[in-house]
């Protein structure tokens, strides 16, 4: 602890203070008479309109991932990085074509969890068994990547012990992890929807103030660009190839081009398929509410783009590219160009912002994580007579499970691009898109070849994804993979044999006349939007419909 | 069960087929010119001192809210009765 910052490390430590104090009291926000329903717990009331959930679905789709990721990918790479912005670009008209839809059928049923829509929708528990295990699991990798962006701002801190053991290193980061958890467990929803508010204040302020005043420091925008560009253009000795790129290239073997498309694009389809961003979803109150979101939420992506630019700004920064270099560790970019630019008040406010920005989007994922197994596993196949509060009970014990299984990911995977955590769980939750996104416009597909089609994604990018290897790793080492001469994102190529063979069975299916099971859903709740949402009975709320 | 979610929403489109129309243009629109990366992987013309990649994907941001913000007024003028999208 000999380099700590007093001034930085005391602001990050009030501003902490100031969240966990309003995560608490958030429990009493909006405060309903019976906190121990789901409805309340877990979606927050079902009540939020434009300006919550646009603070709500910002909090959970800007996370480390835009702050550390992102940048980090950017300063090793170069232009590659940039995936982030064409996919924070396409997702918002993919999404408008499904979103609402999926918002109006679940208002009407009530379901709380993607997984509840597809056992409605196909009448089938075990393709609801399939969506709600891989919604868990795409979960763990991108939760493990917030807890990577706190590690990467308390490390540059010079918070830690130099201990060799794990668990004494990196006490400040269970410290926080452990605030986090206890926060949702007490307040549920309510807690990162308030705390949004105010990590999203604290990153406007300093993305716009280091994206005027860093260049001034460092000689101009055309400056940052041609270091960038002269650095990206030189070759590395150790594998005699560019260090990366300035823009996508277009040469036909290992073109960046096509990898740089189907990375933004497998991500923009993905998006919306994660638990946690559905939640957010379904927590507004009415359908328009969605809707509008959809045309104010790209303001955020901006900001990623600019973020995006710090990691060449740390390129051009001899100071912060030497820092990392030592390091070895490029998540550690953002954070070194902060504390060298600016003074040390700001740079605890930016820090705080980054840290509060992880824990905000990790409580919305394990609660939504907690939901699906509450009610998509423990209630549907284990006790299906439970009541509400057992059922909310069990999603907050939930929540802490889900939280360790992310730590295990966040030590066990190699992290040199951290951006690969959520890649991966990208890979998984995209095997969900033929039964949900299609399941919302058809209901052609038969759910045995769905089952199956999920199947053969899930095990083809699975192999593919632990078979990447690079100099660093030798497993798990990135998310895109050769096909047909072309790098191509494994979600996307795994996902197209999912739908070829969902539809390959489901002719087959179809002709030998194989019951489709019943569908509760009628066409026109897919446009509904309830004045007055009919209240959740207990009978509505898990037991079998 | 095919045939019951598909009769509704193509009789609507069926009688607005501009505005159905005007909707799916502008949202694929929105998609294609993301997703095509020839089109904006070069350098130049420069804004600035900004290269053509990253202000095209800047200026896209905005354009998208419009884009969008159109294809909702559009699915409003289609009605709230009918299965719009």
């Amino acid at each position: 602890m000999s380099n700590v910052n007093a001034t930085t490390f005391t602001i990050v430590v009030v501003l902490f203070l100031v969240v966990t104090g309003a995560g608490f009291a958030a429990a009493r926000w909006r405060r309903p008479p019976n906190m121990m329903h789901l409805d309340e717990w877990g979606l927050g009331g079902r009540g939020f309109g434009v300006f919550i959930t646009w603070f709500l679905l910002g909090g959970d789709l800007y996370t480390a991932y835009t702050f550390i990721a992102v940048p980090a990918l950017v300063f090793g790479s170069g232009s590659i990085g940039f995936y982030a912005v064409a996919y924070t670009i396409m997702v918002f008209p993919i999404v408008f074509i499904f979103l609402p839809r999926l918002w109006s059928v679940s208002r009407v049923h009530g379901y709380v969890t993607p997984a509840d829509f597809i056992r409605g929708r196909y009448g089938s528990r075990g393709l609801a068994l399939a969506s709600a295990f891989t919604g868990i699991l795409a979960l763990m990798p991108y939760i493990a990547l917030q807890l990577v962006g706190i590690q990467a701002v308390l490390t540059v801190m010079g918070v830690g012990t130099s201990s060799t053991n794990t668990f004494v290193k990196d006490l400040p980061l269970f410290i926080a992890f452990l605030v986090l958890a206890i926060f949702t467990y007490v307040s549920g929803l309510r807690a990162p929807a308030l705390i949004a508010f105010i990590k999203d204040t604290l990153i406007y302020l300093f993305v716009i103030v280091a994206v005027f005043y860093i260049p001034t420091r460092l000689g101009g925008w055309s400056h940052i660009f041609g270091v960038a560009q002269a650095h990206f253009a030189s070759i590395s000795p150790a594998t005699k190839k560019p260090l990366g790129t300035f823009v996508p290239t277009s040469k036909s073997i290992g073109s960046t081009q096509f990898d740089f498309a189907s990375l933004a694009l497998g991500s923009a389809v993905a998006l919306f398929l994660y638990p946690h961003a559905i939640t957010g979803t379904l927590a507004a109150k009415r359908r328009s509410t969605v809707q509008r979101n959809l045309i104010y939420l790209p303001l955020y992506s901006v900001l990623l783009a600019l973020i995006a630019l710090f990691g060449y700004m740390a390129v051009a920064d001899p100071t912060t590219a030497a820092n990392v270099k030592k390091t070895g560790n490029p998540q550690l970019a953002v954070p070194y160009l902060f504390q060298h630019m600016f003074p040390s008040w700001f740079t605890g406010i930016a820090f705080a912002g980054i840290i509060i920005g992880a824990l905000v989007p990790a409580a919305i994922m394990s609660i939504a994580a907690a939901n699906l197994f509450t009610r998509n596993i423990f209630t549907e196949f284990f006790k299906p007579d439970a009541s509400p509060a057992l059922q909310t009970q069990m999603s907050q014990w939930a929540s802490l499970v889900v939280k360790l299984g992310a730590l295990l990911f966040a030590v066990e995977l190699p992290h040199t691009f951290s951006i690969n955590l959520q890649l991966l769980g990208g890979v998984w939750i995209l095997q969900l898109a033929p039964m949900l996104i299609g399941g919302l416009f058809t209901r052609w597909f038969h759910r045995w070849a769905l089952l199956a089609g999920w199947l053969a994604g899930m095990a083809f990018g699975t192999i593919a994804a632990y078979n990447v290897s690079s100099a660093a790793a030798s497993h798990w080492a990135a998310s895109s993979d050769i096909e047909f001469g072309h790098s191509v994102y494994i979600g996307l190529s795994a996902v197209v044999l999912n739908l070829v063979i969902a539809v390959v069975l489901t002719v087959i299916l179809r002709a030998a006349r194989v019951p489709e099971g019943t569908d509760e859903t009628s066409p026109e709740q897919y446009t509904a939007d309830p004045e007055q949402a009919p209240a959740p009975t207990p009978a509505a709320v898990g037991a079998a419909p | 069960m095919t045939q019951a979610t598909s009769i509704p929403r193509r009789s609507v489109i069926a009688a607005h087929p501009l505005l159905s129309a005007g909707i799916a243009i502008l949202i694929a629109a929105d998609i294609f010119f993301a997703l095509y990366t020839p089109i904006y992987s070069r350098l130049t013309p420069k804004l600035g001192d900004f290269p053509f990649f990253y202000w095209y994907l800047l200026i896209f941001m905005p354009v998208t809210s419009v884009a969008l913000w159109l294809a909702m007024l559009l699915q409003r003028r289609l009605g709230e009765s009918g299965g719009t999208r």
